[in-house]
């Protein structure tokens, strides 16, 4: 498989903070990589970077082989690269469907003025999108709730809402930003079907979690952070056996590592 | 150019004085308070009463003119933004609040006071005079000396007091002061009162130099944003700093583009809005967004 | 859908014939010809408050429509007075100049957002008075006078719209351009709002970072919907100096950039016809309120704390609540 990412020797200084440190590792075509480390660890700093909400002090990243740090984000996501948000983020005050359908946005052929006029073009995006749309939400079992204000869901469908927007964009890789937070272990563990099912739809997801059981369970690779510093990478089962990831996370959270 | 930068002082502590006021409000309740001039031109008004019209001592009439104003902003936080605050679901509502406040403020000074420029007394006499380099009345020295003890004052105030300890709090993080049992209501209400208390006194002060009309209202509300943006909103420094520049620009720009009028209003909006595009979060705001 | 596509129509239809054919009569038959300079203001102002109320709808409160309508006023009249140019033409063009001015100053202030863009516009406002203050072309405070009234527009010898000087009432004629203009902008709004470009808006206004992580050019569409707000904001101005013959500075001052705002808060954000509403209401409402001498303004601004206080939301409030119902 080829390298769709490669993150190269990134570094972020916050003041004299280094929030990301001289870390790189390549994310693979179509897999799920976990990116994993106490609090602190520089894991969302990280994700800005890759996403170029931030940019790095020093070091790349690059999709396909192009650099895309430093770039504006909507370029970044305009050539594959979408990121969703630790928060629950979503446009509140549309509909589920809605949020989904303009999440489309990068499909679209039509122009402004195109869409104003109501323009051949326009009205096909219009209707591939709603189709496409539907689709998502079915597979994200949303569809019951597709007419719903998106402020009115409950958590765990907002989170939801959150990968099918990620989905819609179309992304080659999706960046997925704690989608087990705050979720109780069947909410997770259907969670963990829905990334799967992005997967399977030649998706390549890049995640931030907390959650362990369902990093180890979901996971075909991880990354281990420590204060801005690549420790680790490897499997769930590498990395479980690590001596420095089990150091750091020692006296922090070591329970919910599954040791 | 001696003289520029005295009389650059001296403006800037007027002008620091009512962009504290305006801050502070901006600060504790985000809040743009579009009446603030208006505030300022009652408290001129108030002083002149008092001491041009009954011929109270000056200090008297400054002391009447805090309390008034001090009760009139309590009053409009209690009684109108409170309520719209809590029921509104955009933030631009308070603002058009803050506007409806500014038109009526204005209604009711123009019935009160009139429409005439009205002037009152010299507080003192004679003037400084070094070697014409600067030329200063005695009543401007005063005046500037008055208001930096002023903002001196308020600056302890702030830092020291119990109600500035709680303000700064509600400023920074309103809800981690609220769980920390700040009394939200309570403090915003003080606050307000303080900064309206602020600019009235301004007023005041100043009325004994330029006079008062009522239809300046307006404009010192544009120049207190600006100072406020200047330096940063919500922060106290930068309203102080952005006080002091504005005073400094005008007063230099006055003196050396005099001659080409209104000039030194248009480079000063200008470059604020070049600066502004560079540094959105002012001075010493901080970034945001 | 298309009942309601044709219900839509029909009410439109009817609106604009009360507007065109009613509306007149009623005036004529009532000789009230001051009303024709009312609701002529009341055309004008809503159409640039339309142009507020699309920046509202991504997310800007701006107070600073004033300084386009102003520089909308400058255009036309310095071209119709300085160099004979037909008035026609200076419409399109007092319109196109105020929406490239606007990419110039939104390119950077576009970036602030909340009381910050508020703030800036503000003192925009001022900046232009200033600037028609200070330039020689604008001829300082003395200003633009004597405009003549508009002339023919003629295509092809086709004669579109009749010299105003011919007409008996052109009080009358600055009425119809003005109410099909307002009629063509909320149509054109409309429209806007409920493409998907409107609904790229709305999610600019909810949240800009999401917008552009799914890939949305979000500073390309804040500029494009500041420029069509300054447009109409041109527009306005510019029909404005044609009816009063003169502009001057003050023409359009902060006082005026806060009323739009106003405007389109009473009619309602989340409502494309709240800025006619409103403008309509206020207009009217203080105008009305003449008769109480000088207590106009005490009058008019307690109603308006009191209409916050009971309805902060707005007048259209109470039964449009939201973006949806509105579809």
């Amino acid at each position: 498989m080829a390298d769709v990412l490669t993150i190269d020797k990134l570094t972020r200084r916050f003041g004299g903070l280094y929030a990301v440190n001289n870390v790189s590792f390549n994310v693979a075509e179509n897999e799920i990589l976990s990116v994993i480390g106490p609090n602190g660890a520089g894991k969302s700093t990280l994700f800005k970077l890759i996403a170029s909400f931030l940019r790095p002090t020093s070091g790349e990243v690059c999709f396909k082989g192009e650099r895309i740090s430093g770039l504006a984000p909507h370029i970044v996501a305009r050539k594959g690269v979408v990121r969703t948000f630790q928060e629950t983020t979503i446009f509140r005050n549309m509909s589920v469907r809605e949020n989904v359908i303009i999440a489309h946005h990068l499909q679209s052929r039509a122009t402004l003025f195109g869409y104003f006029m109501g323009s051949r073009n326009a009205r096909q995006d219009e209707q591939s999108f709603g189709e496409s749309a539907d689709d998502i939400l079915q597979l994200l079992n949303l569809d019951h709730v597709a007419n719903e204000l998106a402020s009115n869901l409950p958590h765990g469908n907002l989170r939801a809402l959150g990968i099918a927007i990620g989905l819609a964009t179309n992304a080659t890789v999706l960046l997925l930003d704690e989608p087990f937070a705050g979720m109780n272990h069947e909410e997770t563990m259907r969670t963990v079907q829905m990334v799967q099912g992005v997967r399977d739809r030649g998706v390549t997801v890049l995640l931030v979690e907390h959650d362990m059981a369902a990093v180890m369970k979901i996971s075909d690779r991880i990354v281990v952070l420590n204060f801005g510093e690549k420790i680790a990478e490897g499997t769930a089962a590498e990395i479980q056996h690590d001596e420095r990831v089990i150091e750091a996370y020692l006296g922090i959270e070591d329970e919910s590592i599954g040791l | 150019m001696e003289q520029a930068i005295v009389n650059g002082l001296y403006l800037g502590s007027q002008y620091a004085l009512i962009a504290l006021g305006l801050t502070l409000i901006f600060a504790l309740m985000n809040v743009l308070n579009f009446a603030h001039g208006q505030l300022y031109v009652l408290g001129g008004f108030i002083t002149y009463v008092v001491y041009g019209q009954l011929g109270l001592p000056f200090v008297l009439a400054l002391v009447a003119t805090a309390v008034t104003l001090a009760l009139v902003g309590a009053a409009i936080e209690k009684f109108l933004f409170r309520p719209v605050i809590r029921r509104s679901v955009r933030e631009e509502s308070t603002m058009l609040l803050a506007a409806a406040i500014a038109f009526f403020l204005d209604a009711v000074i123009l019935l009160l006071f009139g429409e005439k420029q009205r002037g009152v007394p010299k507080i003192m006499d004679g003037l400084l005079n070094w070697d014409f380099r600067i030329v200063m009345p005695y009543d401007r020295i005063l005046i500037g000396v008055l208001s930096i003890f002023i903002i001196v004052g308020f600056i302890l105030y702030m830092q020291y007091s119990k109600p500035g300890r709680a303000m700064r709090a509600l400023a920074q993080d309103r809800v981690a002061a609220q769980l920390m049992g700040v009394r939200v209501d309570r403090y915003s209400m003080i606050g307000f009162a303080l900064g309206a208390m602020l600019a009235g006194v301004v007023g005041g002060l100043l009325v004994t130099i330029t006079g008062v009309n009522s239809g300046i209202g307006g404009p010192i509300s544009i120049k207190a944003f600006m100072m406020v943006m200047i330096g940063g909103a919500g922060v106290i420094s930068g309203a102080i700093a952005g006080g002091f520049i504005l005073g400094m620009m005008e007063s230099v720009g006055l003196f050396y583009l005099s001659s080409y009028g209104d000039i030194t209003y248009l480079i000063i909006f200008a470059s604020l809005m070049v600066f502004l595009a560079i540094r959105p979060q002012g001075l010493m705001g901080k970034p945001w967004g | 859908m298309m009942p309601g596509k044709l219900a839509k129509t029909a009410g439109f239809l009817i609106y604009a014939a009360i507007l065109l054919i009613l509306v007149p009569r009623l005036i004529d038959s009532y000789e009230r010809w001051d009303l024709y300079y009312t609701l002529t203001s009341v055309a004008l102002l809503s159409i640039a408050s339309a142009g507020v109320w699309l920046t509202f709808f991504i997310g800007r409160i701006n107070i600073g429509q004033a300084a386009y309508a102003l520089i909308g006023g400058y255009v036309s009249a310095v071209m119709v007075v300085d160099h004979g140019i037909s008035f026609w033409w200076t419409l399109p063009a007092a319109g196109l100049f105020c929406a490239v001015v606007s990419v110039f100053v939104g390119l950077p202030i576009l970036r602030l957002r909340g009381v910050y863009f508020a703030m800036v516009t503000l003192v925009f406002t001022e900046v232009a008075k200033m600037v028609a203050l200070a330039l020689p072309i604008t001829h300082g405070a003395s200003g633009i006078v004597n405009i003549p009234l508009p002339g023919a527009l003629e295509i092809f010898g086709f004669t579109l719209i009749p010299d105003f000087n011919t007409l008996d009432n052109s009080r009358r004629g600055f009425y119809f351009l003005s109410v099909v203009l307002m009629l063509i902008c909320f149509l054109g709004m409309y429209r806007l709002v409920h493409s998907r470009m409107g609904r790229l808006c709305f999610s600019l206004q909810q949240n800009e970072e999401l917008a552009s992580s799914i890939g949305v050019n979000i500073s390309y569409l804040r500029i494009v919907a500041y420029a069509i707000s300054s447009f109409l904001g041109g527009i306005g101005g510019a029909i404005f100096a044609a009816i009063s013959q003169s502009v001057y500075p003050s023409s359009f001052a902060v006082a005026d950039s806060i009323n739009f705002m106003l405007n389109c808060f009473l009619g309602g954000l989340g409502y494309v016809f709240g800025p006619m509403l409103g403008t309509f209401v206020l207009y009217f409402g203080w105008d009305w309120l003449f008769q109480t001498g000088k207590y106009q303004l005490l009058i008019f601004s307690s109603i308006l704390i009191a209409l916050m206080l009971v309805l902060p939301n707005g007048l259209l409030s109470i039964r449009l609540p939201g973006w949806k119902k509105n579809g």
